[in-house]
């Protein structure tokens, strides 16, 4: 037994769901396609399509596997249609994969077990989950009475959630009356309320002002800390990612790219690094072309683009024969923004490495 | 003003289209409801021997078979969008606009109307069939008929639009239109011919507005009424159209004035 | 049991809204009022030229309406609003929210929006029944009582089980509004005994729009005039249509999580 209050919590916390050995969520060879009816225009066309379906088949996600190990938060990247969501629902059990197998604490997750639905929770950045005209408060004894937690519990889950999050004021007020990031709030309680062990979160900041995405931030990671909860994040914003998740799961027309450190994201996707450097006098950026590649001068900084590999060479030789006319000077990793356009921009579809 | 309207026919034209189910539902509701009544009458006119008073089966078919005919014809439901609108502040633009609102809803009244009255027609010839319709109809009925539902259907636009105009006034709109309503269902010679309400009600339903707006031509068209009475119905629908029209018009502007104080 | 709680629960939110806008809540009872008595009204105006429509005696009849307006109070009451909001889940994608909770979701849907104050409808319709059987004189056993009850419970299955398959569509067609608003016309001819309209109106009425017998075997148990045999065919009917409806949904919902076929 852990000797710290919030150890045993965390120990009393797993104990709670039975999951046989094996990590909380467990993926392979993940695949969904769906059919998607054809319809065209105009009433022939729909007189047509009552007798004869015609159908296409999109590949939504394709032999995607991974597991996430207690107490992770992975963030999941991907463009617009890359199967994140999609991939998301399978596992919070919405939808029916078409092939492959999903654990999500030892169970099948469209199963719909009610230990596992206990367990877990499922956060969409624009839609909410709470009834727009009564407050919060009351959607919340809805909430306790459906997960069926005994008072002392929901209570006590309520409470350590008002705390975290601000959350006294906002309680009693029709949930449309709350601003976009009290709204954020309050809908993070309820989604939290039943002390779930696996948080999906899908842009869980979409929308909110810079402020609220950072608090909100600082909240997922407390809640993780505290209660050692796996989290699955998608997200548009590499703040977020950057903030929060040290492993990164890239999806990109369905198949999986990459898994791994962040860090490590750049090495793989982008194999180059950037010199920023200001120089005393104004020089024209080509006059740089030796060390690298000049990509952007911004009030007398010019930024040059370096492979990776030369990096450290290239800053040398800039350094030694410019010498007293650099003012400042960084090496730095691309943007992670970059890396990812990059990847997602390739024609052609890197096969992912572990 | 006649190439303004030509060309607001146009665009309403276009968007009929796309509410074209729309449009055959409320025709099913026209329908039915006549329906309903035209059962309970024939089956109540079957238990006194097969006829009620003035009325046989086949004049009670009659009569209900003119009925949804005529309430089609008049049909005026615009009123209902404007207090949605003066609460979504679509009315402001409108407003601004050199024309005046009512202009947009007598194209789309009359737009709607002509989409929907070719089916309308076949089915009502089936229903005739089936409850053997008889109808008193004589020429001249007819001639009289065209003027007498054009003034119910006026009479029925003005007034839909006087109730409406209190909008500006309260947002519990609704139940007024809802009273309206119920009203109508119970004076406008829906539940019976005027004829057969009992005595007070009779009375009342002859001098309130609402048996003007359905009843009035309905009666005509099957031929129940003499040329004196026709006359003199039709009489009374214009008396209380000009009524209308002036309490509108009263409401309304005192309303506009309400309704630029406290802010679009 | 857990879910009468979860019912009581979600009929004391929508309330607890509901009075916070006291004046359109009056309103509303109000307008109930005035449905309900311009509706007796109609029916007085016809009885006051006969004494019986096709066998059904004045107070038979206001029995009848009693009965339209306690199952369309009912409904009005538990379902229409639930519905209506589960059409918009579909819409929004919100359904998921109810999807991934620990509680069968058929219920959820059906009953989320429980609205209290449409029981004005449902009361005034007893109150009519109970008039118009004293009015009928008619003994009133034990027997018919228990006939009523079980009667009535099976209409307001039926009904539930109609809107259950409709709003069901909404997996499929996106505007399932209009097709709503398609029955709901037709349900005002509940308003009257089935057996006055014509047969192809009569057979809608007791199949696909099932409103006709919902209203009409419930009078005439409580009114004594139905037999052993009425009662059983509503009874195995409503049974019926219930393990359609449900399976119906069941399929709309595995359809609409991807389920293969």
């Amino acid at each position: 037994m852990p000797r710290s209050a919030a150890g045993r919590e965390r120990a009393l916390h797993s104990a709670r769901v039975s999951s046989p050995l094996g990590p909380p969520i467990h993926v392979r060879d993940l695949s969904k396609i769906f059919r998607v009816h054809e319809r065209e225009e105009g009433m022939l066309a729909t007189l047509r399509s009552l007798f004869a379906r015609r159908f296409r088949e999109v590949v939504a996600v394709q032999d995607v596997s991974f597991e996430i190990g207690e107490g992770e938060i992975v963030g999941f990247l991907g463009p617009n249609g890359a199967g994140k969501t999609t991939t998301l629902k399978m596992l919070s059990g919405l939808l029916f994969p078409t092939r492959g197998e999903v654990r999500v604490l030892g169970r099948v997750p469209w199963k719909r077990e009610a230990e596992l639905l206990s367990a877990i929770t499922l956060v969409m950045g624009n839609r909410s989950q709470l009834i727009w005209d009564i407050p919060a408060a009351d959607s919340l004894r809805v909430l306790q009475e459906i997960f069926q937690l005994p008072e002392q519990r929901y209570r006590r889950s309520l409470g350590k959630l008002v705390d975290l999050l601000d959350l006294e004021p906002l309680l009693h007020k029709p949930v449309r009356n709350l601003s976009l990031g009290e709204r954020m709030k309050v809908e993070f309680a309820a989604a939290l309320i039943h002390e779930p062990r696996v948080l999906f979160l899908d842009e869980p900041t979409i929308g909110l002002d810079v402020s609220m995405q950072v608090r909100i931030r600082r909240f997922v990671a407390d809640y993780n800390r505290r209660t050692g909860a796996t989290i699955l994040l998608t997200s548009h914003y590499m703040d977020d990612v950057v903030a929060l998740c040290k492993r990164v799961i890239v999806i990109h027309h369905g198949h999986l790219l990459y898994d791994g450190a962040l860090a490590g994201l750049a090495e793989r996707m982008a194999p180059f690094k950037l010199i920023r450097v200001t120089l005393a006098e104004e020089v024209a950026a080509s006059s740089l072309d030796a060390y690298g590649e000049p990509i952007e001068v911004l009030e007398g900084r010019i930024t040059l683009r370096v492979p990776r590999e030369d990096a450290p060479d290239r800053t040398a030789r800039l350094v030694h024969d410019l010498g007293e006319h650099v003012l400042d000077l960084t090496l730095e990793d691309p943007p992670i923004e970059e890396v990812i356009d990059r990847v997602f921009s390739a024609a052609e579809v890197p096969v992912a490495a572990r | 003003m006649w190439r303004i309207y030509r060309t607001l026919f146009v665009a309403e034209f276009q968007q009929a289209a796309q509410y074209r189910i729309q449009s055959l539902l409320w025709l099913l509701f026209a329908v039915i409801r006549p329906v309903i009544f035209l059962a309970a009458w024939a089956a109540a006119a079957n238990a006194q021997g097969g006829r009620i008073a003035d009325y046989t089966v086949g004049d009670f078919a009659a009569y209900y078979v003119c009925l949804s005919l005529v309430s089609q014809l008049a049909r005026s439901w615009d009123a209902y969008d404007f207090e949605f609108e003066v609460r979504q502040g679509k009315l402001a633009p409108k407003l601004l606009r050199p024309l005046h609102p009512l202009h947009y809803a007598v194209v789309a009244n009359l737009v709607y109307k002509a989409t929907t009255l070719p089916v309308l027609l076949p089915v009502l010839v089936l229903i005739s069939l089936t409850f053997q319709a008889h109808f008193l109809t004589q020429p001249w009925h007819v001639a009289l008929f065209v003027p007498s539902v054009l003034l119910a259907a006026a009479l029925q636009f003005m007034f839909g639009w006087f109730v409406a105009a209190f909008a500006f006034w309260t947002t519990r709109i609704h139940a007024i239109m809802h009273l309206y309503d119920r009203l109508v269902f119970l004076f406008a010679g829906q539940i019976a011919p005027l004829s057969l309400l009992p005595g007070p009600l009779a009375a009342l339903s002859y001098v309130l507005p609402f048996g003007y707006m359905l009843w009035a031509p309905t009666e005509i068209l099957r031929g129940g009424l003499a040329i004196e009475q026709a006359l003199i119905v039709m009489a009374v629908q214009t008396a209380w159209l000009v009524v209308s029209w002036i309490a509108f018009v009263v409401v309304w502007r005192l309303g506009l004035r309400q309704f630029s104080a406290v802010g679009a | 049991m857990r879910y009468l709680r979860l019912l009581a629960l979600f009929a004391q939110t929508e309330l607890q809204f509901a009075m916070e806008y006291r004046a359109n809540l009056v309103l509303d009872l109000f307008e109930e009022v005035i449905i309900v008595v311009s509706s007796l009204v109609a029916v007085l105006v016809l009885f006051s030229r006969t004494g019986v429509v096709n066998g059904w005696t004045e107070q038979e009849m206001i029995v009848l309406l009693g009965v339209y307006y306690v199952i369309q109070g009912a409904q009005a009451v538990i379902f229409e609003m639930s519905f209506e909001r589960f059409m918009e889940h579909v819409r929004l994608g919100t359904l998921d929210f109810i999807l991934i909770k620990p509680v069968n979701s058929q219920f959820v849907v059906s009953a989320r929006h429980v609205q209290v104050p449409q029981l004005g409808q449902l009361l005034l319709g007893l109150v009519l029944v109970g008039a118009g059987v004293r009015e009928a004189g008619t003994a009133l056993g034990m027997l018919e009582l228990v006939e009523f009850v079980v009667a009535l419970v099976c209409g307001l299955s039926l009904v539930y089980c109609l809107l259950l398959v409709l709003s069901t569509l909404a997996f499929w067609f996106v505007r399932v509004e209009n097709l709503l608003a398609i029955f709901w016309s037709f349900v005002d001819a509940g308003r009257f005994p089935v057996d006055i309209y014509p047969g192809w109106l009569r057979v809608t009425l007791s199949t696909v729009v099932p409103i006709g017998i919902a209203v009409t075997v419930p009078a005439q148990a409580i009114t004594g005039r139905l037999d052993a045999l009425g009662l059983l065919s509503i009874l195995l009917g409503t049974v019926v249509v219930w393990v359609f409806a449900s399976w119906f949904w069941r399929l709309g919902l595995r359809n609409y999580t991807g389920a293969s076929a």
